[in-house]
């Protein structure tokens, strides 16, 4: 690992003990580990931590498995917090010979950290500070692969992204904020490394097996599915699923959402295959231009949510974010909140400016920079956040998918869909589907589901992934590259520790069961009926017994706490 | 969950794949509970609990593969490797633990192998499927072990025989006790489907449940459609074909609309067939004995060595062609589509049967049982020359 102090600006590389990687894997579940000492402090302290780390799977040719996960504490959330994203960073990372990259301290002065196998260094970055992404990955890209924050990360929008030079982002949670807080624009890497494999002829049997459970499921290779349309794909299933948030979550159903399908942006953006580097699937999409086209959280929030029909605003939304390094769910979501708030959601016209002025803290957008949480307590109207924990919903409105409503609570880092993804048996019947209109057993579903992502996070590979293969299969690829055995259960067993530290961070940071709470409109609105769903409020005593059933599976208090203080010494 | 307990119990018994007093399960949630055999309930809750999974499954299979598949492998070996598609695909292998292997602690071993695998073969008990997100995850888990053990042993005893004491008395007995040959007799189909919606659902579901209650599937698996104007209904991925309502996704021949991305994984093969064959309709089956004998090729020395998805032939069998290729985006599409039209039905390697018909189902449904009545004649055909009288 590389142990990067910005105060003093030293740099140095050190082992990591044998026995955190066997225990932690990497990305993930090794960030949070390396947090244990600086959890309680505020996210924009000096001394607090980012940590950016890849996992042992990293440089091989693993499907989906290039990925760079950023750990920290979330200045949107005030939880842990951790993200990972796709393009060449992590590849080159791990070839310049590091597993993990542990950044504290503030630079007086902007700087940009550059590694390569030989040495890292701070490099003055004055001239780059205030720049956008494309002119700082362009000035930087000769060096090697960039990360780095725009003028949202630099001016401490609590929901800013560290973005990828490839146009992938770390993004929810703010740890953009904290890596402007540091002084820290860019960090740059390259390396020629070669990633080592303990056995070779187990590794391609596994990725073999991979490779034809991608091929067998339809949402990953199928015709209508994210390697052909990426995950807009999803736009017209939400829409007959009846559960397309619409217009701040008061409604389910968007009319127009045609306008941002998969199809219709496969024809208004000519849009072509891209996608992050070692991966397979390919479900990134970019215009013809090499523009990143947005997602399908992207397109319902810039769409749906804001009641914004036309495609090519939505792009342009889109596009902007990117630039101004800024989290498109966020952003989306506030704007919508605001909107709700002052009675009128913003026009496709009004949208770019009130972008602008989010990431640059002027006017309007100082308040909106702060997230929908803060954004409508001051506004007089907290009940417009349809967040958990301060973080934004995407889009999955939880009325249509009770399992979704469960996670969205119990999950560590807020309103997130990512850290039990029970769309994926709910909605694309993967592995198989269940009852998105029924509790039973989602309690017990999540906390595993949880483990399970937790481990996923750590390899860290793509979720994606898992619509399709297994920890069976990408236990027999870690087994392989690391020489040492990993079932599927020992994974899962790691995946609860990283996420029952996670918790346990939190519930010192004052977190409980008062904080697991959907926002009130879901409990007394209805969402929008029609082709024979009806798509009711959630029963609130049903969604309560099944979250103590869940506090119960882990082994909480009654209250989401820990009755065992001790819990961490316990811990690897 | 004990509904769902209730169930699958019934659907082991119909299939006829369990004994019906040799069944358990195990459930948890925040409680666990187990029902079923009171031994094997006791054994499944005690394995359940030491597994991060939601529900397990104990069953004394209704034939006796596995345990002579168990019987007549190396006593080095710890697994089968079927090579059906199943297995290939989904389950990998199958590993099993011999009697002397359980010990003082028989939940101990069969959970170590769990920690692996979805479905574990044990000596004296039967087969152990697990769950890990629902109760019919379990049940889907048993019913591939026993698919996969079914098509294995009967592949085993044409190549090699009986070997066994008693091995034959009981195949004889599989063959003239539990063997039912399928047939389309006392069916009813709608002899030309129209393009009303309704009636198109209404078919698709009633042939569906015809498939499965005449034992042409596996556990439920397999898919089935309807082309119909400019679109296409077809039975969802992970769909239970004797339970297709709310699981037929209209899909648009010009994919305007993704809302088939839930569709059966092989909605290209349908839709490349009926492009080639002009069909209304299309059925999906993964009838055992035609699955057998797809992997049956006399080609002796012959340089291809994964068949299942590169052999460039197409072998006959009654008639019927036998073609390669994987399922989903792996390339089955591309081979069935050119020789169907010409026989209405096509064997894809280790895999399965598809069928058309022109007008309805009936035709679609009695060719996939003229397939597998000729493929079982055939198997026992070659058997009995082998083995004598």
């Amino acid at each position: 690992m590389l142990h990067v102090d910005l105060t003093s600006g030293s740099c140095r590389r050190k082992a990591i003990p044998a026995e955190l990687l066997h225990a932690y894997l990497g990305g993930r579940g090794l960030g949070v580990r390396f947090m244990r000492d600086y959890f309680r402090l505020d996210p924009f302290h000096p001394e607090m931590p980012l940590i950016l780390a890849v996992g042992p799977l990293c440089g091989t040719t693993s499907p989906t498995s290039a990925r760079l996960s950023a750990v920290s504490r979330s200045p949107l959330t005030g939880t842990i917090y951790d993200c990972s994203a796709g393009g060449r960073f992590a590849w080159r990372l791990k070839s310049a010979g590091l597993d993990l990259v542990f950044i504290t301290g503030q630079s007086r002065d902007p700087v940009v950290l550059a590694i390569n196998e030989a040495e890292a260094q701070l490099l003055p970055a004055r001239p780059l500070w205030g720049k956008g992404i494309k002119e700082t990955v362009c000035s930087l890209q000769e060096r090697g692969s960039v990360a780095a924050i725009g003028p949202a990360g630099e001016n401490g929008v609590l929901f800013a992204n560290i973005m990828m030079g490839e146009g992938n982002s770390i993004g929810r949670g703010g740890l953009g904020a904290v890596m402007g807080a540091k002084g820290l624009k860019a960090v740059v890497v390259n390396g020629s490394g070669v990633t080592e494999i303990a056995d070779r002829e187990r590794f391609e049997a596994a990725r073999g097996d991979v490779m034809r459970l991608f091929r067998a499921s339809p949402v990953i290779f199928g015709e209508l599915g994210i390697a052909e349309y990426g995950t807009p794909a999803l736009v017209d299933l939400m829409a007959q699923r009846r559960m397309a948030p619409t217009n701040n979550f008061s409604s389910t159903f968007f009319e127009k959402s045609g306008n941002y399908s998969g199809p219709a942006i496969r024809s208004e953006c000519r849009a072509k295959k891209d996608g992050c580097y070692g991966c397979p699937i390919q479900c990134k999409k970019s215009s013809s231009q090499g523009e990143p086209l947005p997602e399908y959280e992207t397109v319902n929030h810039f769409g749906a949510l804001n009641g914004i029909s036309d495609l090519h605003a939505i792009v342009r939304a889109n596009t902007l974010c990117n630039e101004l390094g800024m989290d498109t769910i966020s952003a989306a979501a506030t704007l919508s909140a605001f909107g709700e708030a002052r009675g009128l959601f913003p026009s496709a016209e009004e949208v770019p400016c009130l972008l602008a002025d989010m990431a640059y803290r002027r006017g309007t957008g100082e308040l909106l920079s702060l997230g929908s949480r803060r954004a409508t307590e001051q506004l007089g109207k907290p009940e417009l956040s349809m967040s958990v924990k301060s973080l934004e919903l995407p889009a999955y409105d939880p009325r249509g998918a009770y399992g979704m409503a469960l996670a969205y609570v119990t999950s560590n880092r807020g309103g997130c869909h990512l850290r039990a993804y029970p769309i994926s048996h709910e909605i694309l019947r993967k592995p198989v589907p269940t009852d998105r209109f029924s509790f039973s057993g989602k309690a017990r579903l999540i906390k595993i589901a949880e483990d399970v992502n937790a481990a996923v996070d750590s390899l860290v590979a793509c979720k994606f992934a898992f619509f399709g293969a297994s920890l069976e299969e990408y236990g027999e690829l870690v087994s392989a590259v690391t020489g040492l055995d990993y079932t599927p259960e020992a994974l899962k067993a790691i995946g609860e520790r990283i996420y029952l530290s996670e918790r346990f961070y939190n519930c010192e940071n004052g977190f409980s069961a008062a904080d697991d709470r959907l926002p009130e409109r879901f409990f007394s609105e209805p969402g929008s009926s029609g082709e024979g769903i009806e798509v009711l409020p959630i029963e609130r005593d049903r969604f309560d017994e099944e979250l103590q059933k869940y506090y119960r599976i882990r082994g909480l208090t009654r209250e989401g706490t820990f009755a065992d203080p001790d819990f961490l010494q316990r811990q690897p | 969950m004990r509904d769902q307990i209730a169930k699958y119990t019934a659907k082991l018994t119909a299939d006829r794949s369990a004994l019906a007093d040799g069944i358990a399960f195990a459930a948890q949630d925040d409680t666990l509970l187990a029902a079923g055999d009171p031994v094997l309930a006791a054994l499944a809750a005690d394995i359940l609990g030491r597994l991060n999974s939601l529900a397990l499954l104990i069953a004394r299979p209704a034939l006796p593969f596995a345990a002579l598949l168990l019987a007549r492998a190396p006593g080095t070996d710890s697994c089968l490797v079927p090579q059906d598609t199943e297995t290939r695909t989904f389950l990998h292998d199958i590993p099993f633990l011999r009697r002397e292997e359980l010990a003082k602690d028989p939940a101990a071993q069969i959970s170590r192998l769990l920690a692996n695998r979805k479905g574990v073969i044990v000596e004296g008990v039967g087969v152990v499927a697990l769950g890990t997100i629902t109760v019919e995850q379990a049940f889907i888990n048993y019913s591939s072990v026993f698919h996969s053990t079914f098509v294995k042993y009967l592949q085993d005893v044409l190549q090699s025989g009986f070997r066994l004491p008693g091995e034959r008395e009981a195949f004889e007995s599989f063959r003239n006790l539990w063997l039912q040959a399928p047939s389309a007799a006392g069916l009813e189909f709608r002899e030309s489907l129209s393009e009303e919606r309704e009636e198109i659902l209404y078919e698709v579901e009633k042939v569906g449940r015809y498939t499965v209650e005449r034992g042409l599937v596996d556990s439920f698996f397999g898919n089935i459609s309807v082309r119909a104007g400019g679109l296409i209904y077809i039975s969802q991925t992970a769909a239970s074909l004797d339970d297709l309502k709310g699981c037929i996704d209209p899909v648009p021949n010009d994919n305007s609309s993704t809302t088939g991305i839930t569709a059966s994984s092989e909605l290209l093969a349908h839709r490349k067939i009926f492009e080639a064959s002009g069909a209304r309709v299309i059925l999906h089956g993964h009838p055992k004995f035609a699955v057998v004998m797809s992997m049956l090729c006399e080609s002796g020395d012959c340089p291809v060595k994964d068949c299942w998805k590169d052999c460039p032939q197409v072998r006959h069998l009654g008639g019927t062609p036998v073609v390669a290729g994987e399922i989903g985006a792996g390339g089955l599409a591309k081979r069935v589509s050119p020789v169907i039209a010409a026989t209405g039905s096509a064997i894809v390697y280790g895999h399965g049967v598809f069928t058309i018909g022109r007008q309805g189902f009936g035709e679609a449904f009695a060719a996939m049982v003229e397939v597998e009545n000729f493929c079982r004649e055939e198997y026992f055909r070659r058997l009995d020359r082998l083995q004598g009288p």
